[in-house]
């Protein structure tokens, strides 16, 4: 059995009244990928923002490899260890592709104001590794040859993956995907599950991963869990899950009724 | 004296809270800093004056007329400069700079057209006195103070009670949704701004009774912007308190201290505000949604 | 005589750019939003005018000293109302108060002798100008090209994607302010000296919405846009001396016509030697896609 590297622990949050994730518990193990799945609406990117300090948690905790994330600031849980990708894409829109996989390496770069003024050697130096790392980071993703260009200017499939480049950049222990393969074709969602795990093998992370093409979570992910309205229904290995009676009924008996 | 005191501070109050109602309503629906605001009450001010010294009117008609001149001056105000960047869905930093050109293009068009001189109101409330309690009260302050809380509360009927006001605020919630569901939003916003403007009006012409009509008189929206964080930014029961908290406390500063203290005094009360309760007294915790 | 006078105009224009550079990492670079910039300006210019004035304190100190005292003014402001959970609103709204504070401050102050103003002597010469502009311009470049220029742009870009690529939203937006009003301050501190008298309204909103406009109209996120836009703004009015009435309702306009019709100014992003380079990209950017 692998280590759990993220634990979430009666994780809850109220938003009016209304419980948008219900003392939710669950592992995510080293050097795996888990899958969150859950109809629209079940609190999965909420899930996301608590893990990320973007919302505070009505209840419950976070731990990064024991150490607690809960009530940090994003920067300091991207510090920790965390980094992710947004549902609707966020770039640095009017930055070049290269600039935006730059900026996180360049964050947690340690030169001040004074050295970065002056363009001591030090800065230079650390400016340097820094385009290098995300050259070789673009390069492992594929999309180098985008490097100069303006990201706004990307196609939408290329804009995704700057996305995860960037957030590779920040050098995570647990990747945080929310829903990388919305909009794309089958191919193209295919593509993104073989670059996923690539990820994981090259840079040693470990992934939790929102997404509603089902196969593609069924495929790629090493366990599964299963929300609904906020609390957590189901959790297991993929196999698990595709037996699973109550996740059928729910999720994907639904889904296949809905599709015949 | 500590009565009268307290009157003067809650009527200059009722004006920066006419202010900030209307700047925290743009706020809520828009969500961006409606820097022109005082230049519509600059603006308001100016038509009351002209029906007043030009036309003789009384002083319901000045004020009706100042309402809607300023309420119209609002609305053309958004559909010139606000809803070709609204329509984009522009960053609200470029809402704000519009707006600030706005407010610079207006207040120096009156500087070059009508000229920088100081005009005084047609005596309406005499220097005539209410006493009571062994205090004697000028009329202005009674006048003003109840005329705007009427204002606000009729704003807070219209917002709750009828068709277009819940409409409003559920454009408040979500402008996208809102057109969704078949609201007309230019319309709305268009009847938001009027609100605004209509506020702005009132208040103009009781700034320029009480003080005077000159071009950079807008300026004193500052306050009213102040007095809208410490209520809590785009909360309107806030901005009213806020507005009555700062009116009563700068009195009191400018009374018993110094009147040259006074707007240092509100500088060091925002402040001193932010870094013990940042959302202000009524604003709820913002966060983005992502 | 006339020889004088054009160099005047230039020095002055040199020195506007100085903050117009201040403005231009402010909001063309962080993307904040502030009305209230020609306070530093003021606080930079009072700062090294009283020290001249009463103390004789030697010129390049009392320009340090100006810069300093605006710096420690961005501190006070920026530290309540930059924080990470706020609107940039407050920042904006909080500037607007502390320039009126200021304002009445100064004229009320018997060191600044009030309204009247401060009669101070010429000693900011050509070279100390010009001087200045080169290092606030190379400052300003070698910063902007620093990691604390992708952290600013990142900012403004995307605050929350910024956040979750590591940045302290409070550190750095702090540090923009702070390195903007010490640029102004250096800005004051030199005007103070040039036109040789300093009275309290020469800093008031009027003066920041014409920093703004310079920022806006040469272009966000763009070095040598505002500082051409700035010189023009200078040196037109002086040739135009019969619009002068129409020159600020003209600034105004010109601000909601950019902010309309293109929001990236003149330079939008850019600077010249990427209008050379952006040709080609463009070519490129045709042929993968």
């Amino acid at each position: 059995m692998m280590a759990a590297l993220l634990e979430v622990r009666g994780l809850t949050r109220v938003f009016g009244g209304i419980r948008a994730v219900d003392s939710l518990s669950f592992d995510a193990h080293e050097g795996g990928i888990t899958g969150l799945i859950g109809p629209n609406g079940a609190g999965k990117t909420t899930v996301f923002n608590l893990i990320t300090g973007v919302y505070r948690p009505t209840a419950g905790t976070v731990c990064l490899a024991g150490g607690r994330l809960t009530g940090c600031r994003p920067d300091d849980v991207v510090r920790a260890g965390v980094a992710r990708t947004f549902q609707n894409i966020r770039l640095f829109a009017r930055r070049t592709c290269l600039e935006n996989v730059t900026t996180p390496i360049l964050a947690r770069a340690s030169y001040g104001p004074i050295a970065a003024v002056l363009r001591t050697p030090s800065a230079r130096s650390a400016e340097r590794a820094a385009r290098e790392k995300a050259f070789a980071i673009m390069e492992e993703l594929g999309i180098e040859r985008f490097a100069s260009f303006q990201a706004s200017n990307l196609p939408y499939g290329m804009q995704r993956k700057l996305e995860i480049a960037r957030a590779l950049a920040c050098s995570p222990k647990v990747l945080l995907l929310d829903e990388p393969a919305a909009g794309m074709n089958d191919a193209e969602t295919h593509e993104l599950g073989e670059t996923i795990k690539r990820a994981l093998e090259d840079f040693g992370v470990t992934i939790l991963l929102i997404e509603h093409h089902i196969n593609l979570v069924l495929d790629i992910c090493t366990h599964v869990v299963v929300m609904e309205r906020g609390a957590l229904l189901a959790h297991g290995t993929p196999g698990d899950i595709r037996e699973n009676p109550a996740v059928v009924e729910a999720y994907l008996g639904r889904r296949r009724r809905d599709r015949a | 004296m500590f009565l009268q005191t307290l009157v003067t501070g809650l009527s200059i109050g009722s004006i920066y809270s006419l202010m900030a109602v209307g700047y925290s309503l743009i706020f809520s629906v828009l969500s961006f800093s409606n820097f022109a605001h005082g230049a519509v009450i600059m603006l308001g001010a100016y038509i009351g004056l002209a029906l007043a010294a030009k036309l003789g009117l009384g002083f319901v008609l000045v004020l009706s007329g100042a309402v809607a001149g300023a309420g119209l001056i609002a609305i053309v105000n958004e559909r010139v400069a606000y809803a070709a960047l609204r329509r984009r869905g522009a960053p609200s930093l470029y809402l704000m700079i519009s707006a600030m050109g706005c407010s610079m293009f207006l207040e120096n068009m009156v500087y070059a057209t009508i000229g920088a001189r100081f005009y005084a109101f047609p005596e309406f409330f005499k220097s005539q006195s209410v006493r009571l309690w062994g205090s004697s009260l000028s009329l202005l302050d009674l006048c003003a103070f109840v005329i705007s809380m009427a204002a606000i509360f009729a704003l807070q009927i219209f917002i709750t009670r009828t068709r277009t006001g819940i409409a409003i605020r559920a454009g408040v919630n979500d402008m996208t949704m809102c057109s969704l569901m078949g609201v007309d939003t230019d319309r709305l916003i268009s009847v938001v701004f009027f609100l605004a403007g209509a506020f702005a009006g009132v208040a103009g012409v009781f700034l320029g009774i009480r003080y005077l009509v000159y071009p950079t008189m807008g300026w004193v929206t500052n306050k009213a912007y102040i007095a809208a964080v410490i209520g809590g930014l785009g909360s309107l029961p806030g901005a009213m308190i806020g507005g009555l908290i700062l009116g009563v406390l700068e009195t009191l500063v400018s009374t018993y201290v110094s009147s040259v203290m006074r707007d240092v005094f509100s500088f060091t009360a925002l402040i001193a505000l932010l870094i013990c309760l940042p959302n202000g007294l009524m604003g709820t915790e913002t966060e983005d949604k992502v | 005589m006339y020889y004088y006078y054009v160099l005047n105009i230039f020095l002055l224009a040199c020195i506007n750019m100085i903050a117009v550079l201040g403005v231009s990492i402010f909001t063309g670079f962080t993307g904040l939003f502030s009305l209230g910039h020609a306070a530093f300006v003021g606080i930079g210019a009072y700062t090294a005018g009283v020290l001249t004035y009463h103390w004789y304190v030697p010129f390049p100190l009392a320009i340090l000293a100006g810069m300093l005292a605006s710096g420690i003014a961005g501190l006070v402001i920026g530290i309540p109302t930059l924080r990470a959970k706020l609107r940039s609103d407050y920042f904006a709204i909080a500037i607007l108060g502390f320039g009126e504070a200021l304002r009445v401050c100064l004229e009320n102050l018997s060191i600044t002798n009030g309204a009247r103003g401060l009669s101070l002597d010429e000693l900011s010469g050509s070279a100390w100008v010009v001087g200045a502009l080169l290092a606030s311009l190379a400052f300003t470049r070698s910063l902007l090209r620093s990691r604390f220029g992708a952290m600013f742009m990142a900012i403004r870009e995307d605050p929350v994607a910024a956040e979750m690529a590591g940045i302290n939203l409070f550190r750095t937006r702090l540090l923009s302010l702070v390195v903007s009003a010490v640029l102004c301050g250096a800005s004051g501190a030199l005007l103070a000296h040039r036109i040789a008298f300093i009275q309290p309204v020469m800093f008031t909103m009027t003066q920041s919405t014409q920093l703004l406009a310079s920022v806006i109209a040469g272009g966000m996120g763009s070095i040598s846009g505002p500082a051409i836009v700035s010189f023009i703004f200078t040196a037109l009015p002086e040739m135009l001396r019969k619009l002068e009435m129409y020159r600020l309702p003209a600034y105004g306009l010109l601000l909601v016509v950019i902010m309309i019709f293109r929001p990236q100014g003149l330079m939008g992003y850019r600077e010249i030697p990427d209008l050379l380079r952006g040709t080609r990209d463009l070519l490129l950017a045709r042929r993968v896609r």
